[in-house]
């Protein structure tokens, strides 16, 4: 009776599986495909739609401008997150806790109405849509997730560690350099990495805050308007290998605990 | 000669609560100084308010003529070992000793020979390149003083430095605490919540109760001749005998009376169990009173005896292990102790 239920459970967490992985493996065999449908079967492997992809003009800006944007957004939601979440690990939990709500609300929004509250509040105060206000919109997102990871280790961090610094000699800013930050590093890192992969895989927020150019996301947005081809299986599984890469570089890091 | 460090009226309070009473305290160089109280008592932020890790909420700190009250732990002469230690995790026993000496940016090879050196004085040359975090808390302990003591400390501060250690480590780590503090002539300033380190250790002691100090002196005034109740039950075993001073003369609840100048007040007399003896037939004592004997324990270095001397009052006796003939319970005896021997201090 009891195998016979744990077969039946494993059986239906087997076809779940299977649902909810099958569409990005189809993807990724799909970019190798030689012929020009996306359906079986799959008469040869190839990197003709690879190629097709490089060949593609608009391919470069838009690897360019997602590759931009991620690092900007990285560098930029983990100074500002970092400095955040050190400030509120020193507050009295409960300030923390209330001003953490707050600067996870962009989170908690559809992603839908951020874009366009984004959109309508840059074009009102005028400024111009580019790489700038899509970086700004991202950090919006993004930042959220760096202060909780890094507040969640500033939070164990023993603050004698500091006080024994400055306790031999150190100013607070040395302090900070040479025992704060070497000692979160890992953790600061791999939540610029998560900033990073959020930032790649956006296209809500991106859609409506780029103005004319493409990210990978848009760019396949726009191609599949036109016509579906291979080449947006390949983009989409360099997305995937780009977001799954730092995913796991992050988790890597920030499972460290020096 | 003038005190090496001076607290002036120093105070702390978090909002209404009072963690230091504002209060002067002097330390002389070379002094081995213990801040000695209950938890709680506001031994810790006294020490910080030194080493300048709390703003005082009045008052002044000034080491060797300059007031400091105003600046980082940075700019003082001061080092501390922390309660936990604070070792820097992500670096080996000779970086974190090293820390000091880099941060003033002395030449690579001094920074080098003095790090050996101290690592050499507090035996850690062995585990020199290891991290911190592979050691066991006694080493752990001696990197912290080496770290702070490398930088010569005019005041080296201690926060409850043995507390983490088994008993057989404490009292390890107590010998070398007594033999850094000779070999390296500073002076040391120590909190502690245990009676018996501080008199160990140190050759003054500031006995702390509810943000005050209660008394400060050479460890013997203080069990001697503690000032005040607290002082007395804190340090050591104590009789307190309850009574009432009127016209310079007290009265003990227990019976007994003498001659005492002060105010009239109640007050309370202490007597060391070991002030007390079993007064022969005939034998006189300064005080003298009596009652039955109602426990008698050996305690291997001492007898311990309890005797009831009225209703509500026990007088406890510590006798030497050769008397005799050795008193048992139910006995009526008399207890006498000089007049020296015991202090009349405001109930
Ligand atoms: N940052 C703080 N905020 C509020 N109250 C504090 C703070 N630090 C200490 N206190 C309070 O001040 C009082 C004295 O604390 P302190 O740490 O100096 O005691 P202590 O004598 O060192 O005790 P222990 O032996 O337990 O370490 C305590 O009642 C404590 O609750
Ligand atoms: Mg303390």
């Amino acid at each position: 009776m009891n195998t016979r239920s744990n077969i039946i459970w494993g059986i239906i967490a087997f076809a779940f599986i299977v649902f909810l992985l099958s569409p990005i493996v189809l993807l990724v065999i799909f970019s190798f495909t030689s012929r020009s449908l996306t359906n079986f079967p799959i008469e040869g492997l190839s990197l003709r739609w690879w190629q097709e992809m490089v060949a593609t003009r608009q391919f470069w800006p838009a690897l360019a401008n997602s590759l931009i944007i991620g690092v900007c957004v990285a560098v930029v939601s983990a100074v500002v997150g970092t400095l955040a979440a050190m400030g509120l690990a020193a507050m009295p939990k409960r300030r923390a806790s209330i001003i953490m709500g707050l600067l996870t609300l962009p989170v908690m929004l559809p992603p839908l109405v951020l874009g366009v509250a984004l959109l309508s509040f840059y074009v009102s105060i005028d400024l111009k849509l580019g790489l700038t206000t899509v970086i700004l919109s991202h950090v919006l997102f993004a930042q959220p997730f760096v202060i909780l990871i890094v507040h969640a280790r500033m939070i164990s961090f023993d603050p004698r560690v500091v006080e024994s610094a400055r306790d031999l000699g150190a100013t607070p800013l040395q302090a900070f350099f040479t025992v704060t930050l070497p000692i979160i590093q890992p953790v600061v890192i791999g939540a610029a990495l998560v900033a990073a992969a959020l930032s790649i895989d956006d296209f809500i927020i991106t859609f409506f805050t780029i103005g004319t150019g493409n990210t990978l996301p848009t760019l396949v947005w726009g191609m599949i308007r036109t016509g579906l081809t291979p080449a947006v299986n390949a983009i989409g599984t360099l997305i995937l290998l780009l977001t799954i890469g730092s995913t796991i570089i992050a988790l890597q890091l920030t499972r460290y605990r020096g | 000669m003038t005190a090496l460090l001076k607290l002036r009226g120093i105070s702390k309070r978090y909002g209404d609560a009072v963690a230091v009473q504002p209060l002067d305290l002097d330390i002389f160089a070379h002094d081995f100084v213990a801040i000695l109280g209950p938890s709680g008592c506001g031994k810790t932020t006294l020490l910080r308010m030194i080493g300048g890790f709390v703003a005082p909420t009045s008052g002044t700190v000034e080491i060797d003529g300059r007031d400091v009250t105003r600046i980082g732990p940075e700019q003082r002469p001061t080092n501390t070992v922390f309660q936990g230690y604070g070792l820097f995790p992500h670096m080996t026993v000779r970086q974190n000793v090293g820390y000091g000496l880099r941060l003033q940016k002395k030449p690579k090879a001094e920074i080098a020979d003095r790090v050996a050196e101290a690592l050499r004085q507090s035996r850690l040359t062995e585990f020199a390149d290891r991290s911190v975090t592979a050691l066991s808390g006694g080493q752990q302990q001696r990197v912290a003083l080496a770290r702070a003591l490398i930088l010569r400390p005019k005041v080296l501060l201690l926060d409850e430095p043995l507390a983490a250690l088994d008993l057989k480590l404490r009292h390890a780590m107590q010998d070398e605490l007594r033999r850094l503090h000779q070999e390296f002539g500073g002076t040391f300033v120590f909190v502690t919540h245990d009676q018996g380190e501080a008199l160990s250790l140190a050759n003054r002691i500031a006995v702390m109760n509810a943000g005050r100090i209660e008394q400060e002196g050479d460890a013997e005034t203080i069990y001697t001749a503690p000032a005040t109740r607290f002082v007395a039950t804190f340090i050591g075993e104590a009789n307190l005998l309850p009574g009432e001073r009127k016209a310079g003369q007290v009265k003990l609840e227990a019976g007994p009376s003498f001659a005492d100048a002060g105010a009239d007040e109640p007050v309370t007399t202490v007597v060391r169990p070991k002030a007390v003896r079993l007064l022969r037939a005939e034998e006189k004592a300064d005080i003298e009173i009596s009652g039955s004997l109602t426990e008698v324990v050996y305690l291997g270095d001492h007898i311990k005896c309890v005797v009831a001397v009225s209703d509500k009052q026990d007088v406890v006796v510590h006798l030497d292990v050769a008397v005799a003939p050795r008193p048992v319970v139910g006995e009526h005896v008399r207890l006498g102790w000089s007049i020296q021997q015991q202090r009349v201090v405001s109930a």
